[in-house]
């Protein structure tokens, strides 16, 4: 039975499981005295602090947990909730703290203690061995050491029968390599309910959900809950975690600052919690309703970008991006939405010239782009920030500067004859450095030692150096802290004012909500449909999303 | 004004910070390799003072030491060339082979050419043939992706076979009792600076081609892109930079640099083709190129410290029976703790 | 049995005898990898092992000792990858070269320092042979495969023993997936630490054990270099036996077999001058590596280190 409190240092076996893979179990519940359990205390954490080199990660912060609870931990990126769940789950060692289960003190060294205390966390991005299968990955790490062979149809059925109960459909035998991501986000929840968790963590749990999958994730945490779990859902989604949370927590940071039941949380106590002082919450873009005033600019006349039929396909020929066609004019915010992982990296590629195009044809202010070099594009007016920063955009072991030319190197003013001019690349830099608020000593300094928001705003920066027509943004704003989000959104909006035509993709609706002109969907490589600024409708676009073709 | 200031100082706080670990490290690996001379009964002072100054105490012995510096310069620009890109040319030693071979060759077969123009033929020669031998493995990584580590090793035993090859059956010199060729035409031989001892002008080759290799990775865009390539060839790619083309021409460029250390052993130390000319100087190289963690800047000056070194030892080894690879033993050594400095500084 | 009969029994026995410092180089560096360590260090493991193999045989006049030494020096090696890639996370490559370096040095050291210089080194007794009882009466077969030295019994079982133990068990099931994504291994409670370390250590002593195999079947004694690249194409090997072992297994054989076979091209006088056959090996290893890169999937996170604590901005 899932939860039931076996005392807290009793490591859940796999033979606990398998007797009561049947109704056996429910009935036994039934006469389970669950009054009595809830509203007990089941975890604290105390005076947790954690610094990492000379940033304070975490600042004594300390957070209580009762059974049967979804707990919502609120904060901007960067303000310390996955850190604290870390913490808890034993993959980060705290600097000081002390962490009580069910009022004895327990010490986690490791993800393996913190299993055998009943605590499981799903992660955002998902740790899934891509070429193992469901099962595979469910019952790595448990106790299969007393069988000599690997043979897991026992557990195959066991899995099957955890995912029909609790609505969390999978294919036991299915690769995971094979599977969307909805699907594998059931394989991760999966994971710690087999091994019989009573503390489960969420980390952002639905980045990848279509507003509808939303509900329905809601509704199986409740029945998860009800079942006798105690969970924690970490968000920075604010309306989220006043739909679905009991107690809400709001960390900024590295601190606890607010603790309210929902009953007595509001939209307004939460987001002054989370931002603090030094913004102005009715100004900022990240908490209004609506988004801009958007008659203020006009979109312009001109089509900057024209896609039609585009196609581009992977090595065994299968579509990535299927039969693609949208407009873009300058001053125009075109936003695409859709599920990570429908085709919005293949088509940002295409674009861009990293990827070739199968079919289709793509033109910049009328003229052909299509088979162009993407250092061409880059002196054409295109500019581009990628969604993996780190990854796509960032040179680790160079200076700054280096890093504010990476694209950049072949034009004026940073080359002349033939040579590098390091005195203007220098002069560039530092304006750049400046004007965006880049915090380094100096542009000389290692880029390694930039936090992730000035890497961000380094990106930026480099993206805006050179005059631009066309701007591709990629998720610009995920894992950055909510200043640097308002910098972000401010910049694009200036930019869409002095005319330059932006392509904004994003697994987030609020933020294309609020700053785009129009919105196309994206579904298995296909735009599904496109909705004017008058139509925004979270459902609609929701529907979409899933594949549902727009009304009419 | 200030700016300019902060950079200046930001450089000269650099050069201190990198300096200290390096003297570090050559100290403690001095020490520790001392600790086993002094327990095997050697005079350890004596030991340290022969591998450290014999370069200077004689005209011969500094000549020795110049004449050491050139291939291990170029063998070790061979491999941080690449490895600025981020990829690694074990194969410095049969580059240096090959190119020796081309050297050789040509000097033999026109080796009735005057000076100004067999001399750079077989420099020309050699600087192709080096290339041409690092193209096979710079082509397979780029068309195939397959592991360049790998294939250069690979064409290094190679190259032993065809060496040998080339010195017992094409144009041995019979009166040899190892495998070696004939004599290169004089045309082909490199003028010496100094006559005696001798020193061979190969030396103004290799600073040359040192200054400009540094002048193109620090000053032009594509040196900026062959850097870019190194620190993250993923990003580059996106942005624009031919990574591919820069993984083989950086290999290509090293072979050609090994090749050209081919040639100027032929042309100017042997002027012949002799069966283990290329002695230890890839390990050397690579070796040195690690120390001087890929700087270009670096690599002149810890080439010369190698060198003194190597110099030393072979000292050590006449006169108190120290065997030579003890030197070896503190080159690694001196790698190892560079290489914990590192690790240390990032904490 | 007849001329042919004779002739390919020889040759298999040569086979079998040369795919020993293969097969364990090779699997050494596969259990490695399956951890995401890209080993580089195998030719200076082997040498040092083929040197300290010697020197302990021929101090204390037991072969099982120089083995026994070789595989404690290998061992050191590993420790030494493990402790620099997966504790202090050093560049593998580098470190790799590093250790490499070392082990080479080291090899032509140590004997120089024991036994001093001399012109005629001095031999030690070689690996005999165990026929299998009953076994080795089969006309043919018996001869190949059960009338071999102890090692090629242990290079057979050893790659048996690991083919089940990486498929079969789950042990291995753990091992694997480290290779494929540590982060995730790491967070079901597999521990990443020890079985780094455990490949890393167990995978080296085998490389010196290859090493010290040198000595005692081919040689009777120690020549520098005598590894003569045997630890590079050991990395080719698990490469195109897709780090499973009884792939490379196979590939060990096949090697082997152009080693052998080069060398019975020499002998015959085909009127091929040597120095070419002797590129065989390293040719043939270059070509394998072209017709494997189309089709092997190599472990994931190979040559990648892992920080529990890295802070991946999101």
């Amino acid at each position: 039975m899932v939860g039931i409190p076996i005392g807290a240092s009793q490591p859940p076996t796999h033979n606990s499981y398998g007797s009561s893979s049947t109704g056996k179990g429910l009935s036994a519940l039934a006469s389970f005295p669950l009054s009595l359990m809830k509203n007990s205390t089941i975890l604290e954490i105390k005076g947790v602090s954690k610094t990492f080199g000379s940033v304070v990660a975490l600042d004594d912060v300390s957070l209580q947990l009762n059974s049967n609870e979804i707990r919502g931990l609120l904060g901007g990126n960067g303000a310390g909730k996955t850190t604290l769940m870390n913490v808890l789950y034993g993959l980060y060692k705290p600097d000081a703290g002390e962490i009580y289960l069910r009022d004895e003190k327990v010490e986690i060294q490791s993800p393996k203690d913190a299993i055998s205390y009943g605590i499981g966390m799903v992660h955002q991005h998902f740790l899934q061995i891509d070429s193992y299968t469901v099962t595979e990955n469910i019952v790595l790490g448990t106790s299969l050491k007393n069988r000599p062979t690997l043979n897991l149809d026992q557990e195959d059925r066991q899995i099957g029968d955890l995912s029909e109960r609790f609505g969390l459909e999978v294919n036991p035998r299915a690769l995971i390599e094979e599977l969307p991501m909805g699907i594998r986000q059931r394989v991760e929840i999966l994971k710690a309910l087999y091994r019989g968790v009573e503390v489960l963590i969420l980390d952002e749990p639905t980045t990848n959900l279509t507003p509808q999958e939303v509900e329905s994730f809601f509704q199986s945490l409740r029945v998860m809950v009800e079942e006798g779990m105690s969970v924690v859902f970490i968000t920075h989604k604010l309306k989220e975690a006043l739909s679905v949370c009991d107690r809400i927590s709001v960390l900024r940071d590295g601190k606890n600052v607010v603790t309210v039941p929902r009953s007595e949380a509001s939209e307004d106590t939460l987001v002054r919690a989370m931002v603090g002082a030094g913004l102005e919450v009715e100004e900022s873009l990240l908490f209004s309703e609506t988004g801009l005033d958007q008659e203020a600019v006009e979109v312009g006349q001109k089509s900057v970008l024209r896609v039609e039929g585009l196609q581009i396909v992977n090595e065994e020929n299968m579509p990535l991006v299927r039969d693609c066609s949208f407009q873009i004019h300058d001053k125009e915010i075109f936003g695409i939405a859709g599920v990570a992982g429908n085709g919005q990296q293949e088509l940002v590629e295409g674009l861009m010239g990293i990827r070739p195009i199968a079919d289709g044809q793509i033109s910049i202010d009328g003229a052909s782009i299509v088979g162009k070099e993407t250092s061409d594009l880059l002196e054409m007016g295109l500019t581009y920030i990628p969604e993996d920063r780190l990854q796509d955009g960032f040179l680790p072991t160079a200076s700054v500067a280096q890093n504010l030319i990476l694209g950049y190197q072949r034009q004026e003013p940073y080359s002349k004859r033939g040579f590098l001019d390091w005195k203007a690349i220098f002069r560039t830099a530092r304006k750049l450095i400046s004007e965006y608020n880049i915090i380094t000593p100096s542009a000389a300094e290692a880029a390694a030692n930039l936090s992730g928001g000035n890497i961000q705003r380094l990106m930026l920066a480099r993206a805006f150096s050179h005059p631009a027509k066309l701007l591709v943004a990629h998720n610009p704003t995920t894992g950055l802290d909510i200043r640097s989000t308002e910098f972000v959104y401010s910049k694009l909006l200036e930019l869409k004012e002095q005319g330059m035509a932006t392509l904004l993709l994003s697994d987030d609706l609020d933020e294309l909500i609020r700053l785009c002109d129009r919105i196309a969907t994206i579904y298995r490589g296909k735009i599904v449909g496109v909705l004017e600024r008058s139509e925004f409708n979270k459902y609609e676009l929701g529907r979409m999303m899933s594949g549902v073709e727009a009304h009419e | 004004m200030s700016e300019q200031t902060t950079e200046l100082g930001h450089s000269l706080k650099t050069l201190a910070e990198t300096l200290i670990p390096y003297i570090v490290a050559v100290v403690a690996a001095f020490v520790v390799v001392g600790i086993f001379l002094a327990a095997l009964g050697f005079n350890v002072l004596q030991a340290y003072a022969t591998i450290l100054f014999t370069s200077f105490r004689t005209p011969f012995g500094f000549i020795q030491t110049l004449q050491k510096y050139v291939p291990l310069l170029l063998q070790a620009l061979a491999f941080t060339v690449p490895l600025t890109a981020g990829k690694f040319n074990i194969g410095g030693e049969g580059q240096l082979i090959v190119g020796a071979i081309g050297a050789a060759a040509v000097g033999i077969v026109f080796a009735g050419l005057p000076l100004p123009l067999l001399l750079p033929l077989v420099i020309l020669a050699g600087i192709v043939c080096g290339g041409f031998w690092a193209a096979i493995p710079a082509w397979l990584l780029y068309q195939f992706g397959i592991n360049e580590i790998l294939t250069t090793v690979m064409m290094n035993f190679v190259s032993f076979s065809l060496i040998d090859y080339v010195a017992t059956e094409i144009w041995r010199d019979p009166a040899a009792g190892h495998p070696t060729t004939v004599p290169i035409g004089a045309g082909g031989e490199l003028p010496l600076l100094v006559a005696r001892p001798p020193l061979n002008s190969g030396i103004l080759l290799a600073l040359f081609v040192a200054v400009l290799v540094y002048v193109y990775v620090n000053r032009t865009p594509g040196g900026y892109e062959l850097v870019a390539t190194g620190a993250n060839a993923r990003a580059s790619r996106v942005f624009g930079i031919n990574v591919r083309t820069m993984f083989l021409l950086s290999l290509i460029a090293g072979g050609a640099l090994a090749g050209l250390s081919g040639a100027i052993e032929v042309a100017g130390v042997h002027h012949r083709l002799i069966e283990g000319l290329q002695s230890n100087f890839l390990l050397l190289g690579i070796i040195i190129g690690l120390i001087a963690r890929g700087n270009l800047l670096a690599v002149p000056f810890v080439a010369f410290f190698i060198a003194v070194l190597e110099v030393g030892a072979s000292a050590l080894q006449r006169t108190m029976m120290i065997p030579v690879e003890i030197a070896f033993i503190v080159e690694a050594l001196i790698l190892l703790f560079v290489l914990l400095s590192d690790v240390v500084r990032r904490r | 049995m007849d001329q042919f009969q004779v002739q390919f029994v020889s040759f298999a026995r040569l086979v079998m005898l040369a795919m020993v410092p293969y097969v364990l180089a090779s699997q050494g560096t596969m259990l490695g990898g399956r951890t995401g360590l890209f080993s580089v260090s195998q030719e200076g493991i082997m040498l040092v092992g083929a040197s300290v193999g010697f020197l302990g045989a021929y101090l204390y006049d037991s072969i099982l000792v120089g083995a026994l030494l070789a595989m404690f020096v290998g061992g050191l090696f590993g420790l030494a990858l493990a402790y620099f890639t997966t504790t202090l996370k050093m560049n593998q490559f580098v470190i790799g070269l590093s250790l490499f370096f070392i082990g080479l040095g080291l090899s032509t050291l140590l004997p120089k320092i024991v036994i001093g210089v001399t012109l005629q080194p001095p031999l030690i007794p070689t690996l005999p042979n165990v026929p299998i009882p009953g076994l080795s009466q089969i006309p043919i077969l018996g001869d190949i495969f059960f009338n071999q030295n102890v090692l090629v019994y242990f290079a057979i079982l050893l790659s048996i023993f690991l083919y089940y133990l990486l498929y079969k068990t789950s042990i291995g099931l753990e091992l694997r997936s480290i290779g494929e994504n540590p982060k995730a291994a790491d967070s079901l409670g597999v521990n990443v630490f020890l079985m780094r370390y455990g490949t890393a250590i167990v995978g080296a002593m085998l490389m010196g054990l290859a090493g010290a195999y040198l000595p005692m079947v081919y040689a009777g004694t120690f020549t520098e270099g005598m590894a003569q690249g045997r630890g590079w194409i050991a990395i080719a090997l698990t490469f195109f036996g897709g780090w499973s072992p009884h792939l490379i297994f196979l590939g060990a054989l096949f090697f082997a077999g152009v080693e052998i076979l080069a060398l019975r091209v020499q002998v015959g006088g085909f009127g091929v001058p040597y120095q070419f056959l002797l590129m065989l090996p390293y040719i043939a290893t270059i070509l394998v590596m072209i017709f494997a890169s189309r089709w092997v999937r190599a472990p994931a996170f190979l040559g990648q280190n892992y920080d529990r604590e890295k802070r991946t901005l999101a």
